[in-house]
């Protein structure tokens, strides 16, 4: 039951060899150990440093890809965003600014936010059944690693955790499945209006308590 | 719009709980409005760290190359709407980052995930727990599949509601038809809570999102886009803020060239007591407003473009709002003083083929 955030790959890194001294980073990956280098290899990317930038699509494919294919189901479709994503991160690296958000945070918002735009435009339709979908999700879950808690998630959670239960599911299916307000009130069958209220009760509700 | 109002919206943004037509609404208040996408901003880092729960999954082996095919011309100016909808705008940051030596000379750290390094007097027993919940957890695949299955559409409503809130959402009340999977997780979760203390609220979470995350894969495999669907043309819209000044929206004007359709919808403009509200379009300076209707007292209000309008045309023309006696401008022409103006702006650009 390991739980890397980035997977070890299943070739060897095309940089691995030649960089003794990162010996290791690939395979553990906690979030923790590997900011700060990711912070850098953004660094490297906005003055065009194509081996930084084959670096960071390493450390973060499994993420990114992870995340898309949660929203997107098909995998030919996360792996056209995989594509938008990573040519945005390589154009617009430079606006990345470490003060405001970690890389992955700001990797997996530009990912999330162009599978989600892609989502809402396919309309209602997007939710009919697909007999050959196939099964991503269906390994286990995995528990955190405590190292993985950065005392903003711990935060995030403290504050989600005192919510009703049922609104945090909803918070945590909708930011993890991607699913509108309709979709969250088709699949768990509660009206679309106490869906809205409930998302806006409960997002305020966290920023009070995170602001706290 | 209220300040909750806008927080609110820039948080569902955020969290993608949107509709098409307010993505766009609320991409164009990113791209209009410094103010908004700093909220926004301050939402990603607010929920963002969610992201660490996803399970990271490896993609095809070709994606780099056809990734660095990509980019293989160096770095191009970055097109205007990629940037306009970009998350962030942040100063450089990029030249004074010192590469963290240390952090990189780390040997490999062991495969043990539930090490517990933090507030040690509680965890061990918290990372015990949950270790043994999540092991029961998957012991009981047909249980995990019937309880997925229990969440889809089809299936009757009561059935619905018991299985994702059950593990961590009502632990005191397991009712009879519940699986004893469930009725186990919901013990284990309120265990968690007397267990951990300070750390109830998290372990409660973290129940609930193992139960949402088991869930899942049967709703997400049901759930599929059909291939058909994912085929459909992208639909592109225009998109309108109508205001006195930048910080201060009154109006949304959303255009759909697809369904002509347009919406209107209210951000700060103030109550119209005893007065209407009219919407006028300009095409240029040779030609009179021509109204495009009354704006409703609701936050939203829709209707079918004209059909001798040109989208086009729609596209470049300037819009504003008079305030005019109630039921609109007796003579088709506006009396009342211009209160808010705009001009569209193209957003959710279509995807790429």
């Amino acid at each position: 039951m390991t739980q890397a955030l980035f997977r070890p790959s299943t070739r060897p890194s095309v940089l691995g060899d030649n960089r003794p001294e990162h010996k290791g980073a690939l395979v553990v990956g906690p979030v923790m150990l590997m900011q700060s280098e990711l912070v850098w290899l953004l660094g490297a990317v906005a003055k065009g440093d194509e081996a930084a930038f084959e670096r960071l699509y390493a450390e973060t494919r499994a993420k990114l890809y992870g995340v898309l294919l949660r929203i997107l189901g098909r995998p030919a479709l996360a792996e056209e965003v995989m594509q938008e994503t990573y040519l945005k991160v390589w154009k617009m690296a430079d606006k990345f600014d470490p003060t405001i958000a970690s890389p992955i945070t700001w990797m997996v918002a530009i990912a999330r936010n162009r599978a989600i735009d892609i989502v809402r435009k396919r309309g209602d339709l997007w939710i009919e059944e697909e007999p050959e979908a196939m099964e991503v999700a269906s390994e286990a879950p995995q528990p955190l690693a405590r190292r993985e808690m950065t005392e903003e998630l711990k935060r995030l959670l403290s504050c989600l955790g005192r919510l009703d239960p049922e609104k945090q599911r909803i918070v945590l299916l909708a930011y993890y499945s991607g699913w509108s307000r309709e979709q969250l009130a088709q699949k768990l069958d509660i009206p679309v209006n106490t869906i809205k209220t409930w998302l806006r009760r409960s997002l305020l509700e966290i920023r009070e308590c995170m602001e706290r | 719009m209220l300040d909750d109002d806008r927080d609110a919206l820039a948080a569902e943004y955020v969290l993608g709980t949107l509709s098409a037509e307010e993505r766009g609404q609320a991409e164009a208040l990113i791209t209009i409005d410094p103010g908004f996408a700093e909220i926004v901003r301050v939402w990603e880092r607010r929920l963002g760290e969610l992201n660490v729960m996803v399970e990271a999954v490896e993609p095809p082996a070709d994606l780099w190359n056809k990734i660095k095919a990509q980019i293989g011309g160096g770095k191009e100016p970055i097109p205007p709407a990629i940037a306009e909808t970009a998350p962030r705008t942040a100063p450089e940051p990029t030249a004074e980052i010192a590469r963290p030596q240390s952090e990189l000379q780390l040997p490999p750290e062991p495969a043990q995930d539930l090490t517990p390094d933090l507030t040690p007097d509680v965890t061990p027993d918290l990372a015990k727990e949950f270790d043994a919940l999540l092991r029961q957890d998957l012991e009981d695949k047909s249980t995990t599949a019937a309880l997925a299955s229990s969440l889809l559409p089809p299936e009757p409503p009561a059935a619905a509601t018991t299985s994702p809130a059950a593990p961590a959402g009502a632990p005191a009340a397991p009712k009879t038809e519940r699986s004893a999977d469930v009725v186990y997780l919901a013990r284990k979760a309120q265990r968690l809570q007397v267990i951990a203390g300070a750390m109830g609220a998290i372990a409660a979470l973290l129940a609930v999102f193992i139960a949402v995350d088991r869930l899942a894969p049967g709703l997400f495999s049901r759930g599929r886009p059909a291939p058909a669907v994912a085929t459909a043309p992208p639909r592109s819209r225009f998109v309108a803020v109508l205001q006195q000044e930048p910080t201060a929206p009154a109006f949304l004007l959303s255009v759909d060239p697809q369904s002509r359709t347009m919406t209107v919808r209210r951000m700060t403009a103030a109550a119209d007591t005893g007065r209407s509200y009219e919407l006028w379009l300009i095409a240029d300076k040779n030609h009179s407003p021509q109204s495009l209707g009354l704006v409703g007292a609701e936050e939203f209000t829709a209707r079918p473009l004209p059909a001798n309008f040109d989208v086009e045309a729609m596209r470049r023309a300037s819009y504003a709002v008079s305030l005019e006696p109630a039921g609109g401008a007796p003579h088709g022409v506006p009396t009342g003083p211009i209160l808010f103006t705009g001009k569209m702006v193209e957003s959710l650009p279509g995807a790429p083929s």
